[in-house]
């Protein structure tokens, strides 16, 4: 009789446990999906402006699954809350790591547009007057030989570092083109002035 | 060039002014003055013949 009873006790309460754990097992699975529709939306954004935070967010992602797998649901359900708001403050972030640098690129090529059209206009102006000097048969009063040989190779430096410019642009370094274009239109200054020649613009 | 270019450059004329005078003042050489009439061939007619007043285009 007795044995009966601890046998009744005993079956009564795996069951209650079964069942608890039955009733955490549909939860357990929708909180795994619902984080990893989370990180969905936001992956690709993720992947090129917070890939370290990224991988450790898929690490946390990994180990839910593994509870899930080993019917730890009660794991699941409880670390899920806080995973939650990890993913919500990295999406927080990505978005205005992107909307930084998405200006950053709205402004690199607003500067581009202009430099790209003053520079050749400047390239032009220079090439003519440096080959007309070339024909001369002395040089004008406010240019000596070693300013007219400085002018020469540094224009040759300027239409060179041009040249980089436009492919780091045309490859989508639009910081890197700017960076140099400004330099390359500093050198064309540079060079109307020894040539004794007025910037206009 | 282009007439828009803002980095071409200019030179009024003044009383006395020849265009080998001009040529010798931009290029160090005289001979060079037909670059600039032909640079202005839009208002000079002869090379001989220029203007106080007139803008001309130094190449």
């Amino acid at each position: 009789m007795r044995f009966a009873k601890i046998f009744v006790a005993l079956a009564a309460t795996t069951t209650l446990m079964l069942a608890g754990c039955a009733s955490q097992k549909e939860p357990a699975e929708k909180a795994v999906a619902q984080v990893e529709s989370s990180v969905a939306e936001f992956r690709a954004d993720a992947e090129k402006y917070a890939a370290d935070e990224l991988q450790k967010i898929d690490a946390s992602i990994g180990k839910l699954k593994n509870s899930l797998a080993n019917k730890d649901y009660s794991m699941v359900v409880k670390a899920a809350p806080s995973l939650n708001s990890t993913i919500a403050s990295l999406k927080a972030s990505v978005a205005a790591k992107k909307a930084d640098a998405e200006a950053t690129m709205a402004a690199a090529t607003a500067e581009w547009t202009d430099l790209s059209a003053k520079v050749p206009q400047m390239v032009e102006a220079i090439q003519s007057r440096v080959d007309t000097l070339g024909k001369s048969r002395k040089l004008p009063a406010n240019l000596d030989k070693a300013k007219w040989e400085t002018v020469k190779t540094d224009f040759e430096t300027m239409k060179t570092q041009w040249t980089d410019a436009t492919t780091q642009f045309a490859t989508g370094q639009a910081d890197a083109a700017v960076r140099k274009a400004r330099e390359v239109k500093a050198k064309g200054d540079q060079i109307l002035s020894q040539l004794g020649m007025t910037p206009n613009a | 060039m282009s007439t828009e270019n803002p980095y071409a450059q200019y030179h009024v004329v003044k009383q006395g002014d020849t265009l080998s005078k001009i040529a010798e003042e931009y290029y160090g050489d005289k001979m060079l003055y037909p670059k600039i009439f032909e640079a202005n061939k839009d208002i000079l007619q002869d090379p001989n013949k220029i203007k106080p007043g007139q803008k001309l285009r130094i190449p």
